[in-house]
């Protein structure tokens, strides 16, 4: 319930599924305009998001 | 502007989650001061990053773009010259003050250091301009839908207000803020990649720069008199208009965002969130107001894209960064790029109802309905307040789209609420003789010498309703920097003298008020440095876009 109310844990979520989102619409959607960017920016959000949730949980582990 | 399955599925997530987060911060919520000021107990990271996220409304990001299609980088004096210096003051010598004395809100610090009546027509006048300014956003968030969306205005409004309401009043203002800072991020992701793809059609900056007036890409070169600039703004003007008045008068003395400084944790934080606050600050023009040089740049290029136009022919500049996102996204970061605009608007009509929460029931219900209630009474008057606050938003939305002119009718009379305000603290903050009566007088006299000077000037065909123009300014923008101008200077100079001629407080009242009777901060982690950095940082960019 406490990870809920941790701002790095909401991003890191948010942000790793907006990124799956993206790289999932690059490899099975159909044909768009500048497909690419769908590949660079959900790589970059996936990162960015994962790396929310490791200070999250490194957060939490120092925390307890 | 088609959304397909992917974009919708991101605007759910981002529903979902912002919804989630105030109903899972309704469980922290046990006293006023969690619902109103966060416990004070927020992180610094996120007070910094809320701090500049509460003013990157939807307005500011589409307005930003917008302008920076019209006026070109010289748009950037908003953020390097109408930011960083009264950031980095705010935090060194204002917030000590505001931080110091405990007070709950700027219109209770103008009790403590003032009294009464000038905290009343503080908080009065705030309280109405967040309600308008959250109903405008909301208007505003409902006209771009139905542009690019086609979703009609009623749905947009009562959507977006539903939402605001369900995370404002579950989770207060941390459920504000936290989703203030997620916006923030999802602003510079969602945008970020319209300018990398746009600079790079358009041939990097080379590019850009190649295929627009020279004016529009520099920032002081065209600025030695205003008949050079499209802006219409000679250099003088903008330093003390913009640079001096307008920006101190905002980023110092705005509840709105001194109030996320104001629920640090510690004085040293509340220090910090500005200064820190004013590196992101700095950057964000490369991110809102590049777009709208970039889609210049391309239509003049003939690229392919081109800027819209409005019905009567002329180019739809509002549109620059919307035209960018629908021309460049695929589908998937569409949805990204629509929630970023989406979450900008919502965002930016939370921190307007949480801070219209905090003053409503701290400086108006508690100062003069019910003094001695009890904290949970306290706390239900603030959810009462945030539902009023959304109903009244909305209430506001409609009026607005009745009215045509009640949108800028209603900036003009805000600006000249604002235009004083930074004077009455300069002198209550650095003056122990400045009296109530003198701060009284200087703010009420300067708004309406503000009105009255834009009632005697004329600019693009609005002012001059007080007769023969004496003046003619080369825009508006000019005449508002002139208005403002004139209110600072006229409160500052009764407030002197009006305060000479009145009784002020004992100085043991003061303590912790003043700065010459506060004692000096052994602040381990001094912001000074920090500031000086972003200062230097500020006037690099400044001489690089020169």
């Amino acid at each position: 319930m406490k990870k809920f109310t941790d701002l790095r844990f909401i991003i890191g979520l948010f942000f790793s599924l907006t990124g799956l989102i993206l790289l999932l619409s690059y490899f099975i959607a159909a044909e768009s305009n500048h497909p690419e960017l769908n590949l660079y920016a959900g790589g970059v959000m996936l990162t960015f998001g994962l790396v929310m949730l490791f200070l999250f949980y490194r957060g939490d582990a120092e925390n307890a | 502007m088609h959304l397909s399955f992917p974009d919708y599925l991101i605007i759910c997530l981002y529903f979902v989650v912002v919804s989630g987060v105030g109903f899972m911060i309704k469980f922290k919520i046990k006293t006023t001061n969690d619902f109103l000021m966060s416990g004070r107990n927020v992180p610094l990271w996120i007070t910094s990053l809320a701090f500049i996220s509460a003013n990157l409304g939807a307005q500011e990001v589409i307005g930003m773009a917008a302008s920076g299609a019209k006026y070109g980088i010289m748009t950037s004096h908003f953020y390097w010259l109408g930011a960083i210096p009264a950031m980095v003051f705010l935090g060194i010598f204002m917030m000590p003050f505001y931080y110091g004395s405990r007070a709950r809100s700027v219109p209770e610090y103008l009790a403590l250091r003032f009294d009464d009546k000038t905290r009343s027509l503080n908080a009065v006048a705030f309280a109405v301009m967040t309600i308008f300014s959250s109903g405008i956003s909301l208007y505003a968030l409902a006209l771009l839908l139905k542009v690019i969306l086609g979703w009609s205005f009623e749905f947009s409004v009562f959507t977006a207000a539903g939402i605001v309401l369900i995370y404002t009043f579950s989770g207060g203002l941390t459920s504000a803020v936290y989703n203030e800072v997620l916006q923030f991020f999802l602003i510079v992701l969602g945008i970020a990649p319209v300018v990398a793809i746009g600079l790079y059609e358009a041939g990097g900056w080379t590019g850009v720069s190649k295929n627009l007036p020279q004016a529009m890409v520099h920032t002081w070169k065209y600025m030695g008199s205003a008949d050079d600039n499209a802006m219409g703004v000679n250099a003088w003007s903008m330093a003390m208009g913009l640079g001096f008045v307008m920006s101190f008068g905002y980023w110092c003395t705005d509840f709105l965002v001194v109030q996320r400084a104001m629920i640090a944790r510690s004085m040293s934080a509340a220090r910090r969130t500005p200064i820190i606050a004013s590196f992101p600050k700095m950057m964000m023009p490369f991110i809102v107001i590049f777009p709208g040089l970039i889609a210049v740049a391309l239509t003049n290029a003939h690229s392919g894209f081109s800027l819209p136009l409005k019905a009567d022919g002329r180019t739809d500049f509002d549109m620059a960064l919307p035209a960018l996102i629908a021309h460049y996204y695929p589908s998937g970061l569409l949805g990204v790029g629509v929630t970023a605009l989406l979450a900008s608007f919502m965002s930016g009509m939370a921190g307007n109802v949480t801070a219209f929460n905090t003053v409503f029931t701290f400086d108006i219900y508690q100062a003069y309905i019910k003094k001695d209630g009890t904290d949970e009474h306290y706390l239900q008057v603030g959810k009462v307040a945030t539902v009023f606050g959304i109903l009244a938003s909305i209430g506001t939305a409609y009026l607005t789209a009745g009215f045509n002119n009640l949108n800028d009718f209603l900036q003009l009379v805000f600006s000249f609420v604002n235009a004083p305000l930074f004077a009455t603290f300069l002198l209550g903050m650095f003056w122990k003789r400045t009296t109530g009566h003198g701060a009284f007088c200087g703010l009420l006299f300067g708004t309406i010498l503000a009105a009255a000077f834009h009632g005697l000037t004329v600019a693009e065909g609005k002012g001059g309703w007080l007769g023969g123009p004496i003046h003619t300014f080369h825009s508006g923008m000019g005449q508002a920097f002139g208005v403002a101008t004139v209110a600072w200077v006229s409160c500052f100079v009764i407030t002197i003298v009006v305060s000479l001629f009145t009784a002020p407080k004992e100085e043991k009242e003061l303590e912790g008020l003043v700065y010459s009777l506060t004692p000096r901060l052994k602040d381990a982690k001094s912001p000074v440095l920090l500031a000086i950095a972003m200062i230097v940082l500020g006037l690099i960019l400044n001489l690089i876009f020169f």
